[in-house]
């Protein structure tokens, strides 16, 4: 929070927590600050391995058709268990390539829940702006309606909606988003409770600023920062929600490929192909792991014990 | 005591009617039950008719009144697809649900107490680190996965236990892990952190300067205090696993659940089942979080709930 003293009115960073000394900025300080961190450094070069394997996927030379089934080779075992290295993750019960499907599946995946954090974190963000600074009713009326969709999760608001509506793609984004739009609004809110009564605000309200001029030049770029920071810890619950939506079959249909799906689908032949559904959940895992020590960086970096405790104990997800 | 009580009752209850009216203006407005029993090629006659048949050509307002009538009585409709009351069905399946829930909160607080503990007992030393690892790895993995994990190596690999179905005691294990472990990894880490905080605090410097070990400081000074959060971890895990864990492990288990209902419901194209499982579920959240307000509450008498 110091940081919100120290930055003037339209300082465009809160980023840099405990007064940062002179002339380093926002950037070189995360710099060597990560350099101290074995986590952050290990989070990073996963988050990037992964988010760039997800982008080159199709355009990788060495790697087989992801939906190219060859009966003669079903179930083939990885390399190490008898396998060999034209398919070195072994292949599937239609005999397409694992390594193939695994990054294919990536795209899907990761794009659905980036896309459905950024969703929650704008509109999220942009009612606890609202709720914190303007007050009164429309604070009450902001505050009820998250503590409603605290006690309704997205798992439930997910049957009900595909249920009513049939499987797809933008449902999961929606209704992964409608899960976790609420934490924005919070921490938000909460921030903005603690910002409206420093000096730089007050000073633009007196010079006639309007309440939309104070929200979106002052007050936002205060949040960024924690924003950013929470989006992060909601990215490894939105790629695990995505993968359990996935499984259940509300997501991508075949022949489309998602982890959460591959498992959906090897799930039949765990005795004798236990590679698919393994491989899968593991690409799952380290994906998730990456993102959470990304987050775990950031938070030590940002200190957000209290918004953390928030994060952490939140019910639902 | 009564007043809060009472107070919090009455906002729970208040919840509860918002979330089922919110699913009765997707189930009814955005949809009706009729159009998702039939296949989209059916003849706009036919939905005509199963809509009457099901009573939904009544004015909404008629069918809301009917709806929230029904809930108070416990009535959520007929299964289309089952041709019984569908709160029949549900709570049939429930007791199934819960037994797993039960069995998954064993696990956690078994796990995430001792390894809270022992964390903080070594702070910043090995077996601090071991756990921190151990519980990244849990928060970080899908739990179907863990599920499918523990099916490979200790029901097909080693034949310990049986693979699928509710079968007695044994059969509990493997799901309450794969549900438990998530939980329990987030448990530990916030056991572990309030352990720290309360050691550096005169009480416990005081115990642990008169002589105390810390070990002994740690069970009967601090974790008392870490109590009441232990307890509402717990709780909020307890909604977790309500309303997202138990659905995809009953999938992975085979386990006669709510959850696996509601699943086979949607297969089946019936939007009133579907309801009723949600109803319940989104019920049990609330009533899961009045309770631990309850139980903190009793635990520590400092805490205002208001």
């Amino acid at each position: 929070m110091t940081a919100v003293q120290d930055a003037g009115p339209g300082a465009d960073a809160g980023g840099a927590e405990g007064a940062p000394p002179e002339g380093t900025s926002v950037m070189a300080d995360l710099r060597s600050h990560l350099r101290k961190s074995k986590a952050g450094i290990a989070g990073i070069i996963i988050c990037s391995l992964f988010a760039l394997v997800a982008v080159v996927g199709p355009w990788l030379p060495f790697l087989p058709d992801p939906s190219k089934q060859s009966l003669p080779d079903k179930l083939t075992p990885p390399v190490g268990w008898g396998g060999t290295w034209s398919h070195p993750l072994g292949t599937d019960q239609l005999g397409r390539d694992i390594l193939a499907r695994l990054i294919d599946g990536a795209r899907i995946s990761l794009l659905v829940s980036v896309a459905a954090v950024i969703i929650a974190a704008v509109l999220g963000t942009a009612l606890g702006l609202i709720a914190g600074y303007i007050g009164g009713r429309i604070d009450t009326l902001i505050i009820s309606a998250a503590d409603v969709q605290m006690a309704f999760p997205g798992v439930l608001a997910g049957l009900i909606l595909v249920a009513a509506f049939g499987p797809s793609v933008w449902l999961v984004i929606i209704v992964i988003s409608i899960s976790s739009w609420m934490v924005f609004t919070r921490v938000g809110r909460g921030l903005v409770f603690t910002l409206k009564t420093t000096l730089f605000v007050e000073a633009s309200e007196l010079s006639g600023a309007s309440s939309r001029r104070v929200m979106w030049r002052h007050l936002l770029p205060n949040l960024v920062s924690s924003l950013i920071t929470l989006s992060v810890l909601e990215l490894a619950a939105a790629i695990l929600s995505e993968s359990a939506f996935a499984f259940l079959g509300f997501g991508v249909q075949p022949p489309r490929s998602s982890w959460g799906l591959m498992i959906q689908q090897g799930r039949n032949y765990i005795t004798d192909g236990w590679w698919i559904v393994t491989f899968a959940g593991l690409a799952i895992s380290v994906v998730v792991l990456g993102v959470n020590l990304l987050s775990l960086w950031l938070q030590s970096f940002n200190d957000v014990a209290e918004r953390e405790q928030i994060i952490l104990e939140r019910p639902g997800g | 005591m009564l007043r809060w009580l009472a107070k919090r009752i009455i906002a729970a209850a208040l919840v509860v009617f918002v979330v089922t009216s919110l699913v009765f203006v997707v189930t009814h407005i955005f949809t009706d039950p009729a159009t998702v029993s039939l296949p989209l090629e059916a003849t706009e006659e036919h939905r005509a008719q199963r809509r009457a048949a099901l009573g939904l050509d009544r004015p909404l307002s008629t069918q809301y009144w009917d709806f929230v009538s029904g809930l108070v009585v416990g009535d959520l409709g007929e299964s289309f697809w089952q041709s019984q009351p569908a709160s029949k069905l549900v709570l049939e399946r429930l007791p199934a649900t819960l037994k797993l829930v039960a069995g998954a909160t064993v696990v956690t607080v078994l796990l995430a107490a001792p390894l809270g503990m022992l964390a903080a007992w070594w702070e910043r030393r090995f077996a601090d680190h071991a756990v921190l690892g151990f519980s990244m790895a849990a928060i970080s993995a899908p739990p179907f996965w863990i599920g499918y994990l523990l099916i490979i190596v200790f029901a097909v690999q080693l034949g310990w236990v049986p693979t699928f179905g509710s079968a007695g005691f044994v059969s509990l294990i493997l799901p309450s892990l794969a549900i438990g472990l998530a939980s329990a990894g987030r448990l530990s880490q916030m056991t572990r952190r309030g352990i720290v905080e309360e050691l550096r605090k005169p009480y416990a410097v005081t115990a642990l300067s008169r002589g105390f070990s810390r070990s002994y400081t740690i069970v009967h000074h601090t974790f008392r205090n870490v109590a009441s959060g232990f307890v509402t971890m717990t709780g909020w895990e307890l909604t977790r696993m309500f309303t997202g864990y138990t659905v995809v492990i009953e999938v992975v288990f085979a386990w006669p659940g709510v959850g696996r209902l509601a699943i086979h419901a949607i297969e089946n194209r019936d939007l009133i089942l579907v309801q009723a499982a949600v109803v319940v579920l989104a019920t049990l959240v609330v009533v899961t979080n009045l309770l631990v307000d309850i139980a903190r509450r009793m635990i520590d008498p400092r805490v205002d709930l208001a």
